[in-house]
């Protein structure tokens, strides 16, 4: 438990250099995803809204006896139509997110895990709902919600590459996948269509490190996955350098393609990077997400 | 052999040929692939080399493995750089031989050097080896040579040369062993050499080893013409030279000291050189030795003996009234006898006396006046020697007559005799020959020699001993008697012919020379030396140094001077009686021949660089390439990269950081602090205000005063408007102290006095104003005065020091209120007095105020046993280093130390000023109006 508070503690911190999601609400106040911001009309809703006179055909349920004895005329009282937004995560926990090409980098799942649960203090800060894809945790609001994915993101799985998890997705709700998409591309592609079915927008974030982007090796070499299931030896590194690059680029183009045609967001971050500018980005694709 | 090159193994270098097939067999072999693990492996699957040969080594870095091999293989190989070129010239035994005489001993360190060197090539040789001096001739023994190398200091060069007979016996106990010979020669011929070198000759090879310097001795000192002459020979003519011929002697303190020094200029191929050395006759009698400046051994020193030195002798006489009848006059003989050898001086006794003559002749004198007689007698008891003769004078007085004369040795009997005169019965008589006893012993006596009339001494008890000569007859003819350290002479005949021949015959001088009258000299030392033993005081060993003689035998008579040197006589003084005789190395007549070696004997000299073996070099550089070529390795199969990177360049750093330390790196050590002679020293001590404490030499000390010079110096910083930069050590001897106001002096009892000069700086610093606090550090265990260690050791300091009197500090003493109010000066130790200047004693205590007028100056010295640099002593962070008493009143202790400090510094920077307070009723009263 320990790690998973550091990891809560290391999230509250990148969330801090963040105005608050409340501090933003103006930006918010015009879209229809807002959490607990009323949507300034009538509808659905806990708050009261406005009392207005009864028109025909309102049913006589909604009258509000109790303003209208003042006077004359019948008032309906109208609430305010609220609607919290659902945010579900997806962080890739595979073996090849453990992985970082030097001891002062940190590790690409670090890296993840950090950027969806500043995310997720965000936006649980502005009180939507969070949760995870599948059925593991199923999105609610509040600091325990925030506890049990820190938790759950420090679970690591064995598998040498991820798989997006795209069950039980609620509808129109929104959706962060984090990983380093080196592995197969048929299960994101799944994943990512039967989202945008549901109506599901959100964003894919790319977390590579600073060598697989440079491939800086050479000399005979014997690379192996994360896991150990893979394996490919050649004589001469450096040879493969621009044909490495040109299929991660490729991957690159693949993962921007199959975003824009459903409507997600893609960006690619680098562990060297700050994580700070990727948590910004993340914000603002997920508020014009809800934008749109 | 490659020139100055050799190798131990050469064969070895044959595997060098090898190196082309291992350059091919390197470059065929790919480096062992590298696993890495790389989650972008997906992207490489199915990816296939475009080039099918993996990269190929590069060829700087098979370079640099065939230059590693090729250094192991060469290092393997035991080069030598320089090696001896004589090494492979035998496999049986070997004989080092010696000369070990005096002439070897200027070059004894190349010559210890080359036998070493010798030596253990022979024991890599695996050689058995002797080693033989012949100037100590022992029978040969082979052994390991590394049996001998322990024993090379003892085997010094000697004193003496070798002997003929010595050689020839010792050659005979060679047998008919064979051996090589290497033999290290000096260079001087002697007899014997000729016959050994041929012995040795049929029994092996034979090499000669000898300098190429050319020796120069020192021939005894003669005194001539007024003047000391002093000649120098060399071995062989060579070019004009000059060599400076230091005289040693003892100062008025019997301390040895250069006495003077003269220089002698050899011409252009010659091979004598003299000069004369003119020195007044109280110098000369105080010589020891002179010696060749700046050459080693025996035979560039000449010891001093009586020989040199001329003794004063008053000649007092009691008629002065037979002018004209020189031959009657009873000083002319001793005058004669005299002359050559002593100074003689003549006049009054009163006149003669205070110039303090070695001896004091008084030729028929009866009667001297008490004041005279009193002077004489102290004079005698003082070590003078009275030598009197009788006369008419004496024997028709009543001196000694009734009782005894202090200034004669024997009572005497009225009147005198007369023998074989005319109106006598009987011949004149003869001396009879002396006794064992006598310091006459061993003179011959001429048989012309005869007494007609003499003055009888009365018989007594003592008289027995005091005879040293006697008539035929027995009756005594020279009487002596010892008086405190003197001595009084009787001679029972007059100085002149009148009484006997004795003042006409040589036995007359000997007797002279044998009562130390007058001096040996060269010519007549042979006579002297007959009959006596001769006993060794100090001798000189082969380096020319003198040692005491400690138990070696006496030498009989005239073989202290003909004999040939040697063990039993070795050069140097020898004393008899009063007499003192040097036996030099180099006697008048020697002459140097150089030693001259038959053609077919090689001769070569110590000039020889010495051998450097190589091996340990290459190895070491093999072992550096190797691991140069590891990390080479690693960079270009790109184990290096990445985070690698650093660390390798880190391991490389600190392996070439090794390397560098197990190298010597002279010069590591400079020296931090600046020291005089640049002006660093002068600029670091006067930019700012500097505190300076003196260093003892003791290291530990000398960092406590350190420590607490700083920390005062930061007490000062802190609290007061003065400044100090960092305190520093000063070396008394080297440092300009003049540069500092106070100088911190803990005393410690090993401490060395600081030399002459020093002192001389510390007067003119005291003088001019700066201030030294000696502290002795000691107030735990002493009192001040007690006779502590640390106390004495600062009277001895001190005792040179121009310092004014001292009194403990009074209460008013400006000290006690130049910064803070002090009534006590703790350091570590606590209460006791501080002494400082006393104040004149005629200051009055000025009106309505505590303490009296006193005038402005600051004390010269602050004397005082607190310890009080512990007290202030702090680490650089200020923190204290040494404790001072326990808790908080050690804590206040502490602080009045350092206030100490402080009003310690005020006082030396501001003098009396705080004394002015004095005048502050009158300054008041005038601003009142």
């Amino acid at each position: 438990m320990t790690s998973s508070l550091a990891l809560r503690a290391q999230a509250e911190q990148q969330a801090a250099l963040l105005p608050p999601l409340l501090a933003r609400a103006t930006q918010l106040a015009s879209t229809v995803m807002l959490g607990q911001h009323g949507r300034r009309r009538a509808g659905q809703g806990d708050d009261f809204w406005q009392y207005r006179a009864a028109q025909p055909g309102d049913p006589a349920a909604m009258i509000d006896w109790r303003r209208s004895a003042r006077g004359d005329t019948r008032f309906v009282r109208e609430r305010e139509w609220q609607i919290a937004q659902s945010v579900m995560f997806w962080v890739d926990r595979s073996a090849s997110m453990r992985f970082a090409s030097a001891s002062d980098l940190p590790q690409k799942a670090e890296r993840a895990r950090l950027l969806g649960l500043a995310l997720a203090v965000l936006l649980v800060r502005g009180g939507e709902r969070v949760g995870l894809t599948g059925t593991a945790l199923p999105p609610r609001r509040g600091e325990a919600q925030l506890q049990n994915m820190a938790s759950l993101f420090l679970d690591d799985d064995s598998a040498d590459y991820g798989m997006p998890e795209a069950r039980a997705m609620l509808p129109h709700a929104r959706a962060v996948f984090i990983s380093d998409f080196l592995g197969d591309m048929a299960p994101v592609q799944a994943a990512l269509g039967k989202a945008a079915d549901r109506g599901v927008r959100g964003l894919v974030i790319q977390v590579l490190d600073p060598s697989e982007e440079a491939f800086p090796f050479a000399g005979r070499t014997v690379f192996e996955s994360m896991g150990g299931s893979l394996q490919h030896e050649t004589l001469k590194a450096s040879d493969l350098r621009a044909r490495y690059l040109q299929r991660l680029a490729a991957r690159k183009a693949a993962l921007q393609d199959l975003c824009t045609a459903t409507g997600w967001q893609f960006l690619c971050h680098h562990t060297n990077s700050p994580a700070q500018t990727a948590l910004l980005w993340a914000w603002h694709g997920l508020s014009q997400a809800g934008g749109r | 052999m490659l020139g100055a090159l050799g190798f131990g193994a050469p064969w070895l270098l044959l595997s060098l040929l090898a190196l082309p097939v291992l350059w091919l067999i390197l470059r065929a072999i790919p480096p062992a692939p590298l696993r890495r693990r790389f989650p972008g492996v997906a992207l490489l699957l199915g990816l296939s080399d475009d080039d099918t040969v993996t990269d190929r080594t590069p060829w700087w870095l098979l370079m640099l493995r065939m230059l590693a091999v090729a250094a192991l293989i060469v290092g393997l190989a035991g080069p030598v750089l320089n090696p001896d070129p004589n090494r492979q010239a035998g496999r049986g035994p070997v004989l080092f031989l010696l000369d070990g005489t005096w002439a070897g001993a200027p070059d004894w360190p190349q010559r210890a050097e080359f036998l070493d060197q010798a030596l253990a090539q022979a024991a890599r040789d695996g050689r058995p080896v002797a080693v033989a001096r012949l100037t100590t001739p022992e029978p040969l023994v082979f052994q390991p040579a590394a049996a001998w190398q322990n024993q090379l200091p003892a085997l010094a060069p000697q004193s003496w040369a070798p002997d003929d007979m010595a050689l020839q016996a010792w050659a005979e106990t060679l047998g008919d062993a064979r051996f090589d010979t290497v033999w290290l020669a000096d260079g001087i011929d002697y007899p014997g050499r000729e016959a050994l070198l041929a012995q040795l000759l049929t029994r092996g090879t034979l090499r000669v080893v000898q300098g190429e310097n050319n020796l120069q001795v020192l021939l005894p000192a003669r005194y001539d013409d007024g003047a000391l002459q002093l000649q120098l020979r060399r071995l062989a003519p060579g070019p004009a030279e000059t060599a400076t011929v230091l005289a040693h002697g003892l100062d008025p303190a019997g301390l040895p000291i250069e006495l003077a020094r003269l220089a002698v200029a050899f011409d252009e191929g010659a091979t004598q050189a003299g000069a004369a050395l003119s020195l007044p006759a109280e110098l000369r009698a105080r010589l020891t030795r002179f010696e060749i400046a700046g050459q080693r051994g025996a035979g560039a020193v000449a010891l001093a003996d009586d020989s040199l030195q001329r003794r004063e002798v008053a000649l007092v006489a009691g008629r002065e009234d037979r002018e004209g009848l020189q031959l009657l006059d009873p000083l002319h003989y001793l005058r004669q006898a005299l002359m050559p050898s002593a100074d003689v001086l003549e006049g009054a006794l009163p006149d003669l006396l205070p110039a303090n003559p070695d001896v004091v002749v008084l030729a028929d004198v009866a009667s001297l006046s008490g004041a005279e007689q009193a002077d004489l007698l102290d004079w005698v008891q003082q070590g003078g020697l009275l030598l009197r003769f009788a006369g008419p004078r004496m024997a028709a007085s009543d001196l000694g007559r009734a009782d005894m004369d202090p200034l004669l040795p024997v009572r005497l009997r009225a009147g005198g005799r007369t023998v074989g005169g005319a109106m006598s019965w009987g011949a004149p008589k003869t001396l009879a020959p002396f006794d064992e006893e006598s310091p006459f012993h061993g003179l011959s006596i001429p048989a012309d020699v005869a007494v007609s009339a003499q003055v009888m001494a009365q018989p007594g008890p003592e008289l027995a001993e005091r005879v040293i000569a006697q008539l035929s007859d027995g009756t005594p003819l020279v009487t002596r008697k010892r008086i405190g350290q003197g001595q009084v002479v009787l001679m029972h005949v007059t100085a002149n012919a009148e009484w006997s021949s004795l003042p006409l015959s040589g036995l007359f001088v000997q007797m002279l020379e044998r009562l130390s009258v007058s001096a040996a000299t060269q010519a007549n030392m042979g006579t002297q030396a007959d009959g006596v033993v001769w006993q060794p005081r100090q001798v000189l060993d082969g380096f020319g140094r003198l040692q005491e003689a400690q138990n070696l035998a006496g030498v009989a008579g005239a073989d202290v001077l003909q004999a040939p040197l040697g063990p039993n006589l070795r050069p140097g003084l020898y004393a008899s009686e009063d007499r003192r005789l040097a036996r030099n190395v180099i006697a008048p007549d020697t002459v140097l021949t150089p030693a001259a070696w038959p053609a077919t004997v090689p001769v070569s000299g110590f000039a020889r660089p010495p051998e450097r073996p190589l091996g340990g070099w290459l190895l070491a550089l093999g072992l550096v390439l190797l691991a140069v070529d590891v990390l080479a390795t690693l960079a270009v199969s790109g184990r290096l990269a990445g985070r690698l990177a650093g660390r390798g360049l880190r391991l490389g750093a600190l392996l070439l950081l090794g390397l560098a330390l197990l190298g010597p790196v002279p010069g590591v050590w400079a020296q931090t602090q600046p020291r005089p002679g640049d002006d660093r020293f002068a600029l670091a001590a006067t930019s700012e205000l500097t505190l300076g404490h003196v260093l003892t030499g003791d290291a530990e000390l000398d960092q406590m005063a350190a420590a607490g010079m700083l920390g005062l110096s930061d007490t000062l910083f802190f609290r007061t408007s003065v400044e100090p930069a960092a305190p520093m050590g000063v070396d008394l001897e080297r440092d300009d102290i003049s540069l500092f106001p106070l100088l911190y002096w803990p005393i410690t009892p090993q401490q060395p006095a600081p030399s002459a000069e020093a002192y001389i700086k510390l007067n003119r610093y005291l003088r001019s104003g700066g201030m030294i606090l000696f502290d002795t550090r000691d107030a735990d265990v002493a009192g001040f005065g007690a006779a502590s260690p640390n106390g004495r050791k600062l009277r001895q300091l001190a005792a040179p020091l121009d310092i004014p009197p001292l009194e403990p500090l009074p209460s008013d003493h400006v000290l006690t209120r130049a910064f803070y109010l002090l009534q006590d000066f703790p350091g570590r130790h606590q209460g006791r007095e501080l002494w400082v200047e006393a104040a004149p004693a005629d200051a009055e205590r000025a009106e309505g105020m505590p303490f009296r007028n006193l005038n402005d100056g600051v004390s010269p010295v602050v004397i005082g046993g607190n310890d009080w640099a512990a007290a202030w002593a702090t680490d650089d962070r200020g923190n204290p280093l040494y404790p001072v008493g326990r808790g908080f009143s050690g804590e206040r202790q502490r602080e009045m130390a350092l206030r100490f400090g402080v009003n310690l510094v005020m006082h030396v920077l501001t003098g009396n000023y705080k004394s002015d307070q004095v005048h502050v009723p009158a300054l008041l009263d005038r601003l009142g109006q």
